[in-house]
């Protein structure tokens, strides 16, 4: 007999529809429900109308369900105690199983009963209930579910994390009072916005639920099957479990005020079978707005669909209500912030004092902006309920930092409040075997329970074990324990191997550092999946504050190259190894790796070193340079790290705003004057720029409620129709960290979106920025379009089409407002620099352009012959046979593509290395030690880490030419599917992309069409990493990613003319191949030879390239970013040439 | 002010006259010469161009453009046209696939 594991193994399993939809259809009267006072309460109507809830079961199973949920969402205390009707929990659940399995005798076949559980009505993580009720609430429901014979639990809808632990965990405690064990399963519900209701992402979900051992998890509600694409895809690629998937009919719509969900059963069915495909899922079914039709309709295509085993690939994290972070960071080591911790910390310590509970997450936010990964919370502070404390700072920290959370704590009833507490997954810190295994034990206990990880230090009951053997051997007993015994993931045990002080000079601690790291890398040998974690400042207790951060430093340095994965200490004082003098440096490590001799001990070198010494000296080569001098270098040096440092020691002296106006300012300056003079390229721009905004940020809690008065406003572009926008934020970025206000409405914005924007935030010019020639005339047109208005706010034009000339005369001519020309956006940050002063406009001094005169015009005119096409072509014999007609897909990876890549364009165009004014022999080093390497290093990541998916799909079709037409038939030949107008060339040879095929009637000539995509998931990360104000990574990324697309693109065009057999005729240089060393040519709409982008539509069409996810926007651009269409003509004298 | 420069188009016969200094892009566009360009910004290639006549009256090659020539092993006559400025009459030819 089949049980339901067993039948999920064999297929498919498909679940029911909509209850709430199907029971409104037998519109429900008060009486049904049984009075005012219950009317909504659906749970009643499983005993007031069994009837119709066994019919609607019924109506599933004759649909074809496997299984159906019991009409118990709501089934728990704190609902029905809404009704007055908490007492009746276990009974109306029972009841609900009853029903559903009546309904079920009546078909043949295993037929099953899942016992529905909703999320409730009140979020514990806002607080609106507490755990312990919510937690009673559900096991009521658990026994009444799992008692009567429920086949599965499905905790599904789930909008909170906190919720969800605290369903499982009454259901493992009904389970094991009931001795009975059935799955479990969870469904989460993703909102359009891509988050959970409360904000988690579906990363930060799997990461809370791996370590609870569910038996599923999936998505059902809130959004149709398309929207849950990105969603299952990441389940599909990271989730050991098996995954379901129970859309809406649909996004619905407000159709009169009703609501109406627009996907019928078929195309339902057609979506959610795709789905099942795609991303291998084991359950599926439908719910609101989904009836037995849709089901039925699902059932048909489904039939006994088999399911796939997956392989998935998820690396271990942690995670906060909102997001997951991966415990192995690249580069190492994932960075604990330690300030929120009363122990170490005094500035907490006295807020938690004052009880300022809202300051403390202040703290925790300023470690969230200084690049903190995780927080280590401790609020242990003899005299006060530390059990309070951190209830009452968590439940704030929770929802208002996005890190996860380390638990400092020793004791056993602060950890478990704090593990109630926290939505996400958490570290406990830490465990360790003084008092023997017991308490080690009920920690782990506590872990499993709520799904932490754990930090266990290496102390036994001997005390601290200082030797790498003692180390070990108590790492063993803690492997052993954690993992063995308590049944933890290896990668969510974290082994600290101590560090001791080496600023005291006891000889039993001399070699306590040689030893730590020996231990670490011992460690990651014999555990590799363990991971390890050391308290780096704890090296230099007692040491100056001026030894301490180097020596900190240093410690860290070293650890990390011994294989630590995670360190506890404070990112503003630590700083690059690269940044310590030599001689210190020296005196330093030596002091680590105990170097004493005869005559020398580092430890008195290091004390005499930074005998009288003050932190602010402390700068190597920049002893000597006072605050604000080094404020203006850390800019031009682009120093994320030490620039917050530094801002923080000047905060003492200089009053936030004179440190942005007097000196950041000033560094930016200073930056703008050398990348207008060619001495400083892009990418350093940006790094500058990024330490910027990394001191705003330190600074922004800081200053003066009104703010500073900013330079001026920018109100910023990209023109409708075009979804380029790599110029405009660069714009952003440099302006925004010059002292201006810009306000960045995206892509594809229509005029007046723009001015109602300006109505709402009046600025000082508007910026409008496009990558096409099309912009450029809608630009214009914007412009004429003001000038109706009777406006006359400056404009700022930028984008590759456009010429100087172009934008100073023909646009200045139509509008009477200042329209004003920015190569870049250095020039853009001139021009509003001239307008916040009041002068006139900056124009470069030029006269107006020079007169052109065409004095002779082709005399040698090619002419038209008898078919329309130019006379120049000749007769190019047959076309070869193509290996299949029609389209095909592909997914290459992304190392052959790679040798298709274009690095000196790479490097040179897209990042900007250009040589500017640098001397050869400096260029030269730029290149060897910045450029390239850079680029070795982000072909690698691009390897390891799947944000690039590389597709395409291209194929044959037969054609035929008549005049400018292209035709384009089904491979059968019968009938026309589709058709291309190209536009002639006036003059010259009279070009035009159809005459290079036949135009013979009843003849077919060969073309060839290619699409290529790196996947939505680049676009996503491209647009995350601006968010993250990454901006050198945001502009590498971007770059390297679009030369791969044309990489990709070169592949497959390689690939087709080796296919056609014209590959005998290819340059064997590479360099040659880009400029033509090969027959066969590749036409892109948009370019010369056919400029219009309307081309794309049908291009796509034939290509099926929905397919891959690729969309046309209304200006017949394509979307996702980094993707690319073209044609390609095998005829000989194909080549290019400009309409 | 100084004598205007002719350039002659050789592929479709087109001459025109431009001040000196002016830049073959600019002229192309002005007078829509059969020259199609790319990044603009000499590191694709796709306006590269033959001098036949006037190599002398082209302005300096500058790094970027010498780099990316010397990598294709291009004769000294091949230069990419939006790096151009005139200094004198010249005779190009666009050049296309061998």
């Amino acid at each position: 007999m089949s049980t339901l594991e067993s039948l999920l193994k064999e297929k498919v399993l498909l679940l029911d529809g909509g209850m709430g939809t199907q029971i409104f259809a037998r519109k429900p009267t008060v009486d049904d429900f049984g009075g005012p006072a219950l009317e909504g309460c659906m749970e009643l109507l499983n005993e007031r109308r069994p009837e119709w809830i066994r019919d609607i079961h019924a109506s599933y199973f004759a649909a074809g369900s496997d299984a159906v949920e019991t009409n118990t969402f709501g089934c728990n205390e704190v609902v029905l105690g809404e009704f007055g009707l908490a007492h009746r929990v276990e009974e109306l659940n029972a009841l609900a199983v009853a029903l559903a399995r009546e309904a079920a005798a009546d078909f043949a076949g295993p037929r099953f009963v899942i016992g529905s559980v909703g999320p409730g009505t009140k979020l514990v993580t806002l607080g609106h209930v507490s755990p312990a009720v919510l937690y009673a609430s559900y096991l009521a429901q658990m026994r009444g579910l799992v008692r009567a014979g429920a086949d599965a639990i499905l905790i599904e809808t789930c909008q909170d994390l906190g919720q969800i632990k605290a369903a499982v965990r009454a259901a493992r405690a009904a389970m094991a009072e009931l001795q009975r064990r059935v799955p479990l399963w969870v469904q989460a519900t993703v909102e359009a916005t891509g988050t959970l209701l409360l904000g988690s992402d579906i990363a930060a979900v799997l990461t809370t639920l791996e370590p609870l051992g569910v038996d599923l998890l999936g998505l059902n509600c809130a959004t149709g099957p398309d929207e849950m694409h990105a969603h299952l895809a990441h389940l599909a690629a990271a989730s050991p479990f098996p995954i379901s998937c129970l859309p809406n009919a649909g996004l619905p719509l407000n159709e009169g005020g009703r609501t109406v969900y627009p996907l019928g059963p078929d195309a339902f069915a057609e979506k959610v079978l795709a789905s099942a495909k795609e991303f291998h899922l084991n359950v599926v079914g439908g719910c609101c707005g989904t009836t037995p039709e849709h089901i039925r309709a699902l059932k048909q295509r489904l039939g006994s669909l088999a399911p796939v085993h997956r392989t998935p690939a998820a690396e271990r994290s942690v995670a906060s209500l909102y997001q997951s972070v991966p415990l192995r960071q690249e580069p190492r080591p994932l960075i604990v912030g330690e300030r929120t911790n009363a122990n170490g910390s005094r500035l907490f310590r006295d807020l938690l004092a004052q009880e300022d509970f809202d300051a403390m997450v202040g703290v925790a936010k300023e470690q969230q902006r200084e690049g903190a990964h995780l927080l280590d919370v401790c609020v242990a502070f003899v005299g006060r309920d530390e059990v309070r404390d951190m209830e009452a700072f968590l439940k704030k920290a929770v929802t208002q930092v996005t890190l996860p959370l380390m638990i400092d704590s020793t004791e056993l009833p602060v950890i478990e409040k704090a593990l109630q507490t926290a939505p996400g997954k958490c570290l406990v810190n830490s465990i360790n075997l003084e008092d023997g295994e017991a308490r080690a034990r009920a920690v782990l206990a506590l872990c499993r329970e709520y799904g932490a990880g754990v930090v266990a230090l290496t102390i036994d009951e001997e005390g601290m074990a200082k030797t790498v053997e003692r180390k070990l051997a108590v790492a063993r007993r803690l492997v052993d324990l954690a993992v063995n015994q308590a049944g933890l993931d290896p990668g969510d045990l974290i082994l600290d191997p101590l560090t001791f002080t080496l600023g005291s000079g006891e000889e039993g601690f001399r070699r306590s550092a040689v030893a730590t790291l020996e231990a670490i890398q011992a460690i990651k040998e014999r555990w590799p999946g363990v991971l390890t974690l050391l308290g780096v400042s704890n090296v230099s207790f007692g040491l100056k504050p001026a030894a301490r951060h180097p020596l900190n430093s240093l410690m860290l340095y070293h650890a990390v190259k011994a294989g630590l994965d995670l360190a506890i200490f404070n990112a503003s004082k630590v700083m690059p190894v690269a940044g310590i003098p030599e001689a210190e440096r020296r005196a330093l490590e030596d002091l680590i790796f105990d170097r004493r001799a005869e005559g020398y001990d580092p430890l008195k070198v290091v004390l005499s070193l930074y005998e009288g010494a003050t932190l602010a000296a402390r700068k190597g080569s920049r002893a000597g340079l006072g605050i604000g001098e080094r404020l203006r270098l850390d800019i031009v040096e682009g120093d994320k790290r030490t620039i917050v440092a530094d801002v923080e020691e000047a905060r003492a002296t200089i009053p936030p705003l004179d440190i942005i106006n007097l000196h950041l300012l000033e560094g930016m300056r200073v930056v703008g004057e050398r990348f207008g003079a060619g001495e400083m390229q892009l990418p350093f721009v940006l790094e500058s720029a990024e330490a910027m905004k990394a001191a705003i940020a330190h600074l922004e809690p800081h200053m003066p409620r009104e703010g500073g008065k900013s330079k001026g406003r920018l109100l910023l572009a990209t023109v409708k129709g075009d979804v380029h926008d790599i110029g405009k934020n660069l714009v952003d970025i440099i302006l925004s960290n010059n002292g201006y206000e810009v306000r960045n409405l995206g892509i594809k914005q229509p005029v007046e979106a723009i001015l109602k924007a300006l109505e709402e935030w009046p600025a000082d010019a508007i910026g409008l920025s496009g990558l096409l020639v099309k912009s450029t005339v809608i630009m214009k047109e914007n412009l004429e379009y003001m000038a109706s208005l009777g406006l006359q706010v400056p404009v700022i034009l930028g984008g590759a089409a456009l010429t100087r000339n172009f934008v100073e005369q023909d646009c200045q001519a139509v509008y009477s407002g200042p329209v004003l020309y920015a190569a870049d956006a250095f020039e853009g940050l001139r021009h509003m620099e001239a307008l916040a002063s009041g002068a006139p406009p900056v124009s470069a001094p030029r006269a107006a352009e020079p007169a052109i005169r065409v004095l002779r015009r082709g005399e040698g005119r090619v002419a038209l012959d008898g078919r329309d096409r130019s006379s120049w072509i000749q007769d190019s014999g047959p076309p070869p046979e193509p290996p299949f007609w029609g389209a095909v897909e592909r997914a290459d990876p992304l190392q052959d593509i790679y040798a298709f890549l274009d690095e000196f364009v790479v490097i040179r165009n897209r990042w900007s290395f250009t040589q500017g004014k640098l001397p050869d022999e400096a260029f030269r080093d730029l290149l060897e030690q910045k450029a390239e390497p850079l680029l070795a290093a982000w072909k690698a990541r691009l390897l390891a880490e799947p944000l690039l998916q590389p597709r395409a799909r291209y194929g044959y079709f037969p054609v035929r030419a008549e005049g400018d037409r292209l035709k384009v038939f089904d491979p059968e030949r019968r009938t026309q599917l589709s058709e291309w107008r190209f536009p002639r060339q006036a003059g010259g040879r009279r070009l035009c992309i159809a005459d290079f095929f036949t135009p013979e009637p009843g003849a077919f000539d060969l073309l060839a069409l290619q699409v290529v995509t790196m996947g939505q998931g680049a676009a996503e990360h491209a647009a995350r990493l601006y968010a993250e104000n990454r901006y050198a990574d945001y502009f590498y990324f971007h770059g390297l990613a679009t030369e791969l697309t044309e990489a990709y693109a070169e592949l497959l065009h390689a690939r087709i003319r080796q296919e056609l057999g014209l590959q005998s005729r290819d340059a064997a240089d590479l360099r040659q191949l880009f400029n033509q060393g090969y027959q066969g040519s590749r036409y892109s709409f948009g370019y010369p030879a056919c400029p219009d982008l309307e081309g794309n539509g049908p291009l796509l069409e034939l290509l099926d390239a929905q397919n891959l996810g690729i969309a046309l926007t209304e200006g017949f651009q394509m979307t996702p970013e980094y993707t690319t269409c073209a044609l390609v003509a095998w005829h000989p004298q194909a080549r290019y040439f400009s309409v | 002010m100084s004598a205007p420069v002719q350039v002659h188009f050789e592929l479709e016969d087109l001459l025109v006259e431009a001040p000196e200094g002016t830049s073959l892009q600019a002229i192309v566009e002005a007078s829509g010469a059969d020259v199609t360009f790319g990044c603009r910004n000499g590191s694709c290639g796709t306006c590269r161009i033959r001098v036949l006549r006037g190599l002398e009256h082209c302005s300096e090659a500058g790094p970027e453009e010498r780099d990316f020539l010397a990598a294709l092993g291009a004769p000294p006559d091949h230069r990419l046209a939006c790096q151009v400025r005139l200094l004198g009459d010249v005779d190009i030819a666009y050049l296309g696939p061998p």
